[in-house]
This record gives structure tokens, sequence and C-alpha cells, in this order.
């Protein structure tokens, strides 16, 4: 349940807009996720999905305004703090985050390269480590059968649960899926969305997605996002049809 | 070869299309005639005041050819060309190898998706400094390198390896760092963005993904080192080019033929393999690489490294162990005192950079010798392509039959023609021509021609594998004669991959006029070797920065034509 007043300090915070050239993607958000949370992001293509989320997870700096993590401004702190905030968060999106040209193993463990020495880390893709740890992970999303294959075999749905595999293994606070079941079947998007939601994986969820049944059932709070605005920010259970109506209506 | 110096990617202003048959017409036509002008200016430029045909050299001439089929097997003599050989082979693996890892690290440095496309302000500075290096140390041909090398480090190994590792890993630097941008780079975000070191999230999420494309071209680079490796041995580079040139000298024909049995044989073997290789990594011919096109390899993934491969990259390490030792390679020679003191001497000699000996107009003479030369040579291999290419390239069944086995053999005969024009280093051509020839351009031209033509007819032989014969089929279908349909549907893609190769081949073949004007022939390599041999090494710069300075204005046309067409 979204916690109104006051509660935890948040886990995300952000507040000001990115803009790409001339283009406004997002303008004057003011949105604050809270421990506990899972936060269903609503809107048509365009709509600033992508942005809010590439912000939120750091890796785009805002034009305007600043995104705290776990109460600490992002783009104040040298790199090498901004990395150890960061590897708290796992990122899972529509296109595959995965490398298709290696073994499931290696992109299970490229979740743990955060907390691997560069050494450790490079010799693991010749000399395979922790891979017990990889398998129970595998096992966990029903892929423990993929330990050894290549990467480019499988699926989208597969994939998709490979890199949740990736975050069990990363241990991440907050998990920022983009559009993660955009292009798969209702059912396996069902599954997906199962995992990622599980309070194993992550304590806090952030999920962009096209189905508001989804949010509905799979989120306690949609947010919900036109042209760069946030229109709505309810309780998933308030969701109703006018204000999802307005929200894929054409301008 | 292209430079990368802020290329401008901005869209032409949105202006309605005008495009009449008279524009294209005259297009045309003003094309034609700028190369028609040109070819005859050079033709015109390269007549020489006295005579052509050098009579008095053409029964040496006539002992070589006499030879032919008396090639030396004197076990004393077989033994040296067995170990020349090797020492070829050893020296282009290790500069092979020298830039392969000059490329990595420059690469890196290049690519905007290592530095999560927001490079620090010291790495956007280092860059800017070494895309200036890189295109200045591509500009100097590999001999010239060689030869400057030797005037400071003497006979050592390291002169063949450094000549080779440091231009080529110019060129691998910008193809990697191409690579690097051209993969899909959602998997390096994401590891970056869970907070991974650089030097990791690179290993995991953006190296398997540029390898195969990188090892394709590394066995390209090497086939190219082998060539590089037997011209070189005109500079006292040990191996097969040294030994054609002792030879050569001595007019021991059948020495000759020997070697150059040697070095078809080690050239097939490593072109054989390297297709193989390359054909298995399922990326792309040696074309596609000559013109750094940029390629989709989406379309088929092998399931995993097929068998030459992985002998391949075992088989590498063990070589590059042995020919260390072979060649007897120390890099002591790079900080000794001697060199030390040589290079500073040397350094110092050079600048200021000062004009030769009869000033502006012989340099710019030399200048302008030389690009004719190139557009002669080019001529040449535009006609050698023109009369082996369609044979070489291999046969395709059409949908109707097969291929006649007469057309295999048309094949293996051009293909096997190709080998020998591109195998026999352009120094031992020119040295031939130069046998029946006085000095000069046409002399220059011929080797080059010859060289060039074994070379472009390959390229573009590839590429005409690759066209889209499916219009051809269809205006077939619909009832057009055979000839008219592969005239309207081959023939324009076809012509497309001729020119774009030949302009390409243009600016290297700028370059190599280095090479047989070292020999000899004419041109601004001739003032070089000239000036380098009395010591003049103020003139030595001066001749360098000249063809520096026509390479890159040729680079530069021919990047405005190609683009435009």
């Amino acid at each position: 349940m979204s916690e109104g007043g006051p509660g935890p300090a948040p886990v995300v915070r952000l507040r000001g807009g990115r803009t790409f050239g001339r283009h406004n993607a997002l303008i004057d958000v003011d949105l604050e996720v809270r421990a506990g949370e899972r936060v269903a992001v609503l809107g048509a293509s365009g709509a600033g999905k992508s942005t809010l989320l590439s912000l939120l997870a750091g890796s785009l700096p805002p034009t305007s305004g600043s995104v705290e993590l776990f109460g600490e401004d992002l783009f104040r702190l040298t790199s090498g703090r901004r990395r150890q905030l960061q590897r708290r968060i796992g990122t899972v999106s529509q296109r595959s985050t995965l490398v298709e040209q290696v073994r499931v193993l290696h992109n299970v463990n490229a979740g743990r390269l955060a907390e691997w020495s560069t050494t450790r880390a490079l010799g693991s893709l010749l000399w395979p480590r922790g891979v017990n740890e990889v398998r129970e992970a595998l096992e966990r999303v029903e892929m423990g059968w993929a330990l050894h294959e290549r990467t480019e075999r499988l699926s989208g749905g597969e994939r998709q649960r490979v890199a949740i595999a990736r975050l069990l293994v990363q241990r991440p606070e907050l998990v920022l899926a983009d559009e993660p079941v955009s292009s798969l079947d209702p059912v396996r998007a069902a599954d997906v969305l199962t995992l990622l939601g599980d309070e194993a994986l992550a304590r806090t969820l952030v999920v962009s997605l096209h189905q508001p049944v989804l949010a509905q059932v799979h989120c306690t709070r949609a947010i919900g996002l036109r042209e760069g605005r946030v229109v709505f920010d309810v309780p998933t259970s308030e969701l109703d049809q006018p204000e999802l109506h307005d929200l894929y209506a054409r301008a | 070869m292209t430079v990368q110096l802020g290329r401008p990617e901005t869209e032409a202003p949105a202006r309605p299309l005008r495009t009449t048959g008279i524009r294209v017409v005259r297009r045309k036509l003003l094309t034609g005639a700028a190369v028609v002008g040109l070819v005859a200016w050079a033709a015109a430029r390269s007549v020489p005041e006295g005579e052509v045909v050098n009579r008095g050299g053409l029964s040496l001439l006539d002992d070589l050819a006499g030879t032919a089929l008396n090639p030396s097997f004197d076990p004393a003599f077989l033994r040296v060309v067995v170990d020349a050989t090797v020492t070829t082979a050893a020296f282009a693996l290790l500069g092979t190898l020298g830039a392969l890892v000059l490329g990595l690290v420059g690469g890196v440095v290049l690519s905007d998706v290592a530095w999560d496309r927001r490079p620090p302000l010291p790495v956007r500075a280092l860059r800017l400094v070494l895309r200036v290096v890189l295109v200045a140390v591509r500009a100097v041909h590999e001999l010239v390198w060689a030869l400057l090398f030797v005037s400071v480090l003497g006979l050592d190994p390291l002169v063949a390896v450094l000549a080779l590792a440091l231009p080529f890993g110019a060129q691998t630097a910008q193809v990697f760092g191409e690579t690097f941008d051209a993969v899909p780079e959602e998997p390096l975000r994401a590891l970056r963005d869970a907070g991974a070191r650089r030097v990791s999230a690179l290993g995991y999420g953006l190296l398997p993904q540029a390898l195969p494309l990188m090892l394709s071209y590394a066995f390209y680079r090497f086939e190219c080192a082998l060539r590089s490796v037997v011209v070189l041995g005109v500079a006292g580079v040990g191996g097969l080019g040294f030994e054609l040139s002792v030879s050569l000298q001595s007019r021991n024909w059948d020495e000759v033929w020997t070697l150059i049995g040697a070095l078809l044989l080690l050239a097939a073997l490593v072109e054989l393999w390297s297709n193989r290789v390359r054909c298995n990594l399922a990326i792309v011919t040696c074309a596609d690489w000559a013109v750094g096109q940029a390629h989709d390899t989406a379309e088929r993934h092998p399931a995993r490294l097929s068998r030459p491969v992985r002998a391949s990259l075992w088989a590498i390490p063990v070589a590059a162990v042995a020919s260390w030792w072979w060649v007897g390679l120390s890099p002591s020679g790079l900080y000794s005192e001697r060199t030390r003191s040589l290079t500073s001497r040397l350094l110092s000699d050079m600048w200021p950079p000062a004009l030769p000996d009869g000033g502006w107009s012989v340099l710019v003479g030399s200048a302008l010798d030389t690009v004719a030369m190139a557009v002669l040579a080019m001529v040449l291999g535009v006609a050698i392509t023109l009369a082996i290419g369609p044979w070489a390239s291999r046969p395709r069944r059409g949908r109707d039959g097969s291929t006649g086995p007469l057309r295999w053999l048309a094949w293996a005969v051009g293909r096997g023609v190709l080998l020998v024009l591109r195998s026999v280093p352009p120094t031992v051509w020119a040295v031939v021509a130069l046998l029946g020839l006085f000095p000069g351009i046409i002399p220059g031209a011929v080797a080059l021609g010859l060289y060039t033509g074994g070379i472009l007819a390959r390229l573009v032989a590839e590429a005409w594998e690759t066209v889209d014969l499916r219009p051809r089929d269809a205006l077939r279908d619909a009832g057009v004669a055979p000839s008219v349909s592969a005239m309207l549907a081959v023939g324009p893609p076809s012509a497309r991959h001729l020119v774009t190769y030949t302009l390409y081949r243009f600016e290297i073949c700028i370059r190599d006029t280095a090479i047989v004007g070292v020999v000899g022939a004419a041109g601004l390599g001739r003032l070089l070797q000239d000036r380098l041999s009395a010591f003049d090494f103020a003139a030595v710069s001066g001749v360098l920065i000249a063809s520096f300075v026509v390479s890159a204005l040729v680079e530069l046309v021919g990047r405005q034509v190609r683009r435009g067409l």
C-alpha cells in the first residue's frame, strides 16, 4: 500500500524533469517511492515511461532537479559512491539486457559484477565461479536446465526469466523494470510479473506496463504519465476507467 | 580507409527533390569527363622524354622467363627458403598481434559506448590527440616506417614487428572502435546501471558481442600483414621478401622462382585458413572490412565456435611464443642507450622539415608523379578486375540448373591468377618491370597495377557474389531476354561495387606508390628513398609531410565521391 504522510525514508525520489533537445520528455515530476511499494507506471508510448525509469536508475541525469537514491543525491556523488548505490538497484528492460553470445551462466553471474573485483570478474569468464548459486537462482525461475545453454537459443520469455535470475544473485533492494512483458504472451507475462513482484526478489518494485489489468493484479500503486506529466498517482484499487481512457486518448 | 574527424552527420535540409533526366545525364557526362580527363592527364604525364623500353634489359627478362620451369632445388638453398618462409609467417603473426593489442586499447578509447556515451574530459582530450596520431601513423606506409626504424634500430627483428604493428594498429583501433559502437549496447548499459566496474562490464557486456567480428577482422589483418612483411624485405627485414630482393639483385633467376613458389604456397594456405575461419564466424567478406561497411550481424548466429576457429584459438598463442623465439625478438633494443641517442639524433635531424634539392618544383613534381602513377595503376587494376573478376566470382546456381564444371574451372583459374598477382609483392613486380622499362612512372604504374588488380578483383568478385539475383529472375519470368535482364538487374549493383572498391583502393594505391618508389620507379617514394640514402633527414620529413598531404587530400575527395554514390 502506498503510505501517505511520514513513513520510512523514500527509496528513491525524483524531482525535476528531462529534455532531449527541444523535446520535453518529463516535466516537473515530483515522485517518491517508499520501501515495500509495488509501483506501476502507465502511459501511452512516448509518454515518458522509459525516461522516468532511466532517471530513477541514475543512467540518465535529469536536465533539471535531482534524483535521490537511498537518501543521497545521485549526481552529486563521486562515481565510485554512485556505483555503490547503483548496485542496490536491479534493472530489467523490454529489450534483452542479456549478451547472446555467452552461456546463461555468465549472464546470471553478471549480476554479481558490482561486488566482484575486475580480475575476479574477468577470471570467471574463463573459469566460472559461484556455479551453485547460479543454478539455485535459475531453478527458482524454473530455468535450471539452461545453466550451460547459449543465451541466443532462448525464447523471449526464457530470457526475461534469466534476467530475473540475474537479479536474484544481485539481491537488489529496488527493481526497475521497463516494459518487461511487452513482447510476451499473456500467460508468460503474468508469470514474469509474479516473479518480479515476489518479495524475495526485492522489497521495492517500479515497473512500466502497457496493460492496466496487470498493474491492478501485481502492483499496489499506479502512476499515469501523459506527455511527460504525471496525471494520476493512486493506489491500484482506485484505478478507474475514465482515468485510463484519458491516459491513452489521443491528444 | 576512413578518416573520422568530426564527420558532419547533419541531415540535409528538406527541399523538394528535383531529379530530372537532364540532370542525371549531365551529372554522368561530367563524371565521365572528369575520369577521362584524369586518366589522360596521367598518361600524358607518364610519357618520358626518352625511350620507354629498355632493350638492354629485355635479355634479362628472357632469362627470368626461361628459368620459370627450372626453379632451384639446391638443398642448401631450400633450407634458406624454408627458414625464410617461417620467418615471414612469424613476423606477420607478431605484427598482427601487436596491432591487435594497440587496436583493442585504442578501440576502447575511441568507442563511445565504453564510456557510457559520456566520456570524461581527460578521455575526450586523449581521444582528440589519438585520432590525429592515428591518421598520421596510418598515412605513412609500413615500408617507410620500416626504413625509419632500420635507421634507429639497425637490422633488429623489432623493426618488422613495429613497422607492421603501428600502421595496422592504427587502422585496427578505428575498426574496433566502430565495432564496439555498432553492437547492441543495452547489456552493457544494464551492467553499468547495476554498478559494475567499467572493465568488468566491458568484459561481460561488450566484448562477447564484438568478439566474432574482431576475430574475423584479425584474420583479415593477418592476410594483409603477410603481404606487407614480404614488401618490407626491401628494407632489410628478413624473410621471403628479403631473400627475393637478394636473389633478384644477384640475378639468380632460378632462386627467384623457388622463392615465389614458396610465397604463393604460404599465401594460399593462409588465405584458405583465414577464409574458412571467417566463414565460420559467419560475418563478412574482406570486401566489407576493406570499406568499413556497417553490417547487420544478427542474421546468422553459429551455435558455437566451429572446430577450425577453436583450433586456431588454441594454436595462435603457441605459434606466437614460437614466433617470438624463432625471430629472437627482444624488446631491450627499444630502450638501449644506442637507440635513445640515435632516436634523438634522427628526430633532431628531421626537424625542421626542409625542401629537397630543387625546392618546390621537385617536391610538387614528385607529388604529381605519385598521383599519375596511382591513376594509371588503377586503370590497369580495373582492367584486370573487368577481365578476371567475373570469372573469379563463385559460380552461383541459377534456379533452373546447376553450374557446369567448366565454370568452376574458370573460377579456380581466375582465383589462382589473382592470388599470384597480389601475393608477389609490388616491389618484385617493380624490379621486373624495371628490367624491361626505363625508370619512371610507367614501370611503377605497371607494378602497382598488377598488384592492385589482384586485390581489387578479389574484393569486387567477393562483393559480386552477394548481389541479389532475384530482380534478374523476376525480369526473366516476365519474359525479358536473359542478357537484357542481367544487364538491367545485376549491372547497376555490380557497377556500384566496382566503383566503391576502386575508389577505396585508389586511396591505398596512393600510399603504396611509396613501395615502388623505393625500388626506383618514380614519385614521392623515390624521392624519399633518395633522401634517406643521402642521410638528408630534414628533406625526408619534408617528403613525408608532402605524402601525408597528398593522401589526406585524396582521402577527402574519395570520401566525398563515395558519399555521393
